[in-house]
């Protein structure tokens, strides 16, 4: 049993499913965020690693404060390795010598043509999950009523707001819509 | 000969068992009880071809088996394996090739090889390797010293893996069977050390051939396809097929499967090998420079579709001494069944002996309602 910011996933399960158990996860994020930290499909959450578990949890916890992934290099058709005893540190820091010489011959050709090269977009930067999107949801409920919008006057009557009959049914509607509905 | 049945003895220890089999011939072999085929035309080509590769680098060897659906391609790389395994080569077989490339198996980025390490399916196929080719591999050392380094589970304080000279092979297996961190490095070793030996022939067999040469179901951090040859296992299969490394003796055969939705066959596969001239092949047609680099110089075999009516005989006896046939089997039933499959072994058995209700006339017993089959 893996607990996540207080979400209980099942070992049994297969982790890109499990991670929907999050409120503001569905297929697509769960998906991209298995292949973020080299989660394979078939995957099971009792087969993750301490590392994953701990990388997912700290991720989950701020995804928007996230460093940015860098992109590692590929190993071309003819590539020959460096011996296995080389010490990891040794090839990081050339990786990283490479990525600020790349990065700084980027910068000057931006330059020198006069346009700013925006940072790659990730879209698991601007995710929000939990209390955070609640959170979200409810303020925008709470903005169309306080400045008293057709949708905030049917989301404080608790009746539909996107224009369904009320004569019959509507049941949904008078069930769920309320101010206090996205409350944590 | 040619239409001759032959029953393969298998124990705990034969590739078939060891290393698995693909689906279809699972399925037939548990249906049939052991493993049972038939001597084809292709057959004994393809002892001829071994024949040939026995002695010379398997860069020289590569071979992929062609043909249409159904046509035993997958089968007759079944024979190859026995074949060889008969006569003590080193078998290495991969019945399953999509399952390097299906996001099934763990995978984790290595800044030094700048690949993607799949260190459990390299564990499983050193574990299979020994398992099969235990009597083989003993009578081999290493001709080098490995010094493979510290693996990430290890503690720092641990001291570094190192495999002297002149161990045993089985003993530089087992060092990769103690941590599944190390199997990686220690799979890279081991072929190293049978690409340098020649005193055994090595066979390398891979089926699903096809599934190496098209986009893989793993995704890099950033959400986009990891390409196969940045993958560990199908960079070191296709490292030999294409015949970047070698053996020093032995061949590389692989078979297509026509039947893998998941993984078709290619754009590059059908221009490499040379498939279905037919085929209309349009210019504006995606290539990738990569793989068409990593099929050059593989020669297809091609598989006819149908059997000759000897083969096809063979095949039902096969199946009629299993009683796998509803009735007494009788020339009427198998010239049917071959003529509506035309020779498709495939077609021959699954569509035809196996769908069929035909055979003896029914028996009339006044003392039941209606006639009933002669199961007798």
């Amino acid at each position: 049993m893996v607990h996540i910011l207080g979400i209980k996933l099942n070992d049994g399960q297969r982790a890109r499913f499990a991670l929907t158990e999050f409120y503001g996860v569905g297929h697509h994020v769960a998906h991209r965020l298995c292949a973020r930290f080299q989660i394979h499909d078939q995957a099971k959450v009792g087969e993750l690693t301490p590392f994953q578990i701990t990388s997912l949890a700290s991720f989950l916890s701020s995804p928007q404060t996230a460093p940015p992934l860098p992109k590692f290099p590929l190993a071309t058709r003819y590539y020959v390795p460096p011996p296995p005893s080389t010490p990891l540190q040794k090839l990081q820091e050339e990786f990283r010598e490479k990525k600020a010489e790349r990065d700084a011959e980027k910068a000057k050709q931006a330059a020198k043509i006069g346009i700013q090269k925006l940072p790659p977009r990730d879209p698991l930067n601007n995710l929000k999950i939990e209390s955070e999107l609640k959170r979200e949801i409810r303020d925008n409920i709470m903005h169309h009523r306080s400045i008293g919008t057709w949708r905030g006057r049917r989301h404080g009557m608790g009746l539909p707001v996107r224009g369904q009959r009320t004569r019959t049914n509507a049941k949904t509607a008078k069930k769920l819509n309320h101010m206090g509905r996205f409350n944590t | 000969m040619i239409g001759k049945p032959t029953v393969i003895p298998v124990h705990k220890t034969h590739p078939f068992v060891a290393f698995g089999t693909p689906k279809p011939s699972l399925l037939e072999n548990r249906i049939l009880s052991q493993p049972t085929t038939i001597i084809r035309q292709a057959t004994l080509d393809m002892a001829k071809v071994v024949e040939f590769a026995k002695d010379k680098p398997s860069s020289a060897t590569r071979v992929c088996y062609t043909g249409d659906t159904g046509a035993g391609k997958s089968h007759l790389l079944q024979q190859t394996i026995q074949h060889c395994y008969a006569q003590k080569w080193i078998v290495i077989s991969i019945p399953r090739a999509f399952a390097t490339v299906n996001s099934t198996t763990p995978h984790t980025y290595d800044l030094r090889t700048r690949t993607y390490l799949q260190p459990e399916f390299a564990y499983q196929t050193l574990q299979r390797i020994l398992t099969v080719n235990e009597a083989q591999l003993s009578t081999l050392s290493s001709l080098q010293t490995y010094d493979l380094g510290r693996a990430a589970s290890v503690p720092p304080t641990e001291k570094p893996l190192t495999i002297p000279a002149g161990s045993p092979l089985p003993d530089l297996i087992q060092e990769g069977l103690n941590d599944s961190a190390d199997a990686p490095l220690v799979l890279d070793a081991l072929m190293t050390e049978l690409q340098a030996q020649e005193q055994h022939p090595v066979l390398l067999a891979i089926d699903d051939f096809q599934a190496l040469f098209a986009r893989t179901l793993y995704l890099d951090p950033h959400f986009t396809a990891i390409q196969s040859y940045h993958l560990s296992m199908p960079r070191l299969l296709m490292q030999f097929a294409s015949g970047q490394r070698s053996f020093g003796r032995g061949a590389v055969f692989g078979a297509l499967t026509t039947t893998n939705s998941q993984f078709p066959i290619s754009n590059d596969v059908y221009l490499a090998l040379d498939l279905d001239a037919e085929r209309w092949a349009s210019p504006y047609d995606k290539h990738h420079k990569p793989m068409q680099e990593y099929l050059k110089g593989i020669l297809p075999l091609h598989i006819p579709t149908g059997m000759t009516p000897t083969e096809a005989a063979g095949l039902f006896e096969i199946w009629m001494g299993r009683n796998a046939l509803f009735a007494d089997g009788n020339d009427a039933l198998f010239l049917s069944k071959y003529t509506d499959s035309n020779g498709n072994p495939r077609n021959f058995v699954w569509n035809g002996l196996l769908r069929s209700l035909e055979g003896s006339p029914l028996v009339i017993d006044r003392r039941k309602p209606y006639p009933q089959y002669n199961l007798a």
